[in-house]
């Protein structure tokens, strides 16, 4: 039994340790690019730092989600728990907020070509019209 | 079709797949806890059916999306914020002292 909890720990530790160096490969792209913007260079173990900062921040984040959307009786967490993760700080939770409807300003597209009917109509009135015109 | 992906996503950002796999493991971890809690409380009385109903917590596609832009705003603000200090002290590359003066704040701002 004992033996059977220790297996899972130690399974569990090796799928963090693999998330973890694929979450760290991310962040240097990612900081290596920003640094440029910046004209800098950073050296290696900065980077390594703040992945790992970054990496205990989503961990904390995917805590926070969850309770955040079982306090509104949902098993889904949506884009209203991410921005209220965010809640502390205004500038953030604006930033998220304005990201956020950029993404809702992609997607709506194809629901409303899904509920403009009067223009399926409008074809179905030209055809008709094309079959009567010969 | 590589060089219009590339136009098309200027930023960098996290794999939404890879931040999810991370949620993923937290919210195992912690369903897995509160199992072993109730089991260790309820273990006489009810049979272990009951409690594997619990379904675990899930994410959207957009809300993921939203979680990796939050993600990559903490690693761009620590690289800004330390190459400013960085540049103050006329030094051209981020090293340890740098991210030491502006971690304090950073971690109070996320």
């Amino acid at each position: 039994m004992a033996s059977d909890v220790e297996r899972v720990e130690e399974e569990e530790e090796s799928a963090t340790e693999l998330l973890r160096d694929r979450f760290r490969l991310c962040t240097i792209s990612i900081a290596e690019a920003e640094a440029k913007q910046n004209g800098m260079e950073v050296s290696q173990p900065i980077v390594a730092c703040i992945s790992d900062l970054a990496f205990k921040y989503a961990q904390q984040l995917a805590k926070d989600l969850e309770l955040f959307a079982q306090h509104a009786g949902r098993k889904s967490v949506n884009m209203e728990d991410v921005i209220l993760s965010a809640h502390r700080n205004d500038h953030l939770a604006a930033s998220l907020r304005s990201f956020c409807n950029d993404l809702k300003a992609k997607e709506p597209q194809s629901e409303r070509k899904r509920k403009k009917n009067p223009k399926n109509e409008d074809k179905a009135a030209v055809e008709v019209l094309h079959i009567a015109d010969p | 079709m590589l060089g219009l992906r590339s136009s098309m996503e200027e930023t960098n950002t996290f794999d939404p797949e890879l931040i999810r796999a991370i949620f993923k493991l937290v919210w195992e971890r912690r369903a897995s806890e509160r199992e072993r809690n109730q089991l260790s409380e309820t273990e006489t009385e009810l049979g272990p059916s009951t409690t594997k109903k619990t379904r675990l917590t899930s994410v959207n596609a957009n809300a993921l999306k939203l979680s990796c832009e939050l993600l990559r705003l903490f690693v761009t603000e620590a690289i800004q914020r330390a190459a400013t200090i960085a540049e103050a002290e006329g030094s051209l590359k981020i090293e340890a002292t740098h991210l030491e003066r502006v971690l304090p704040q950073l971690l109070l701002d996320f």
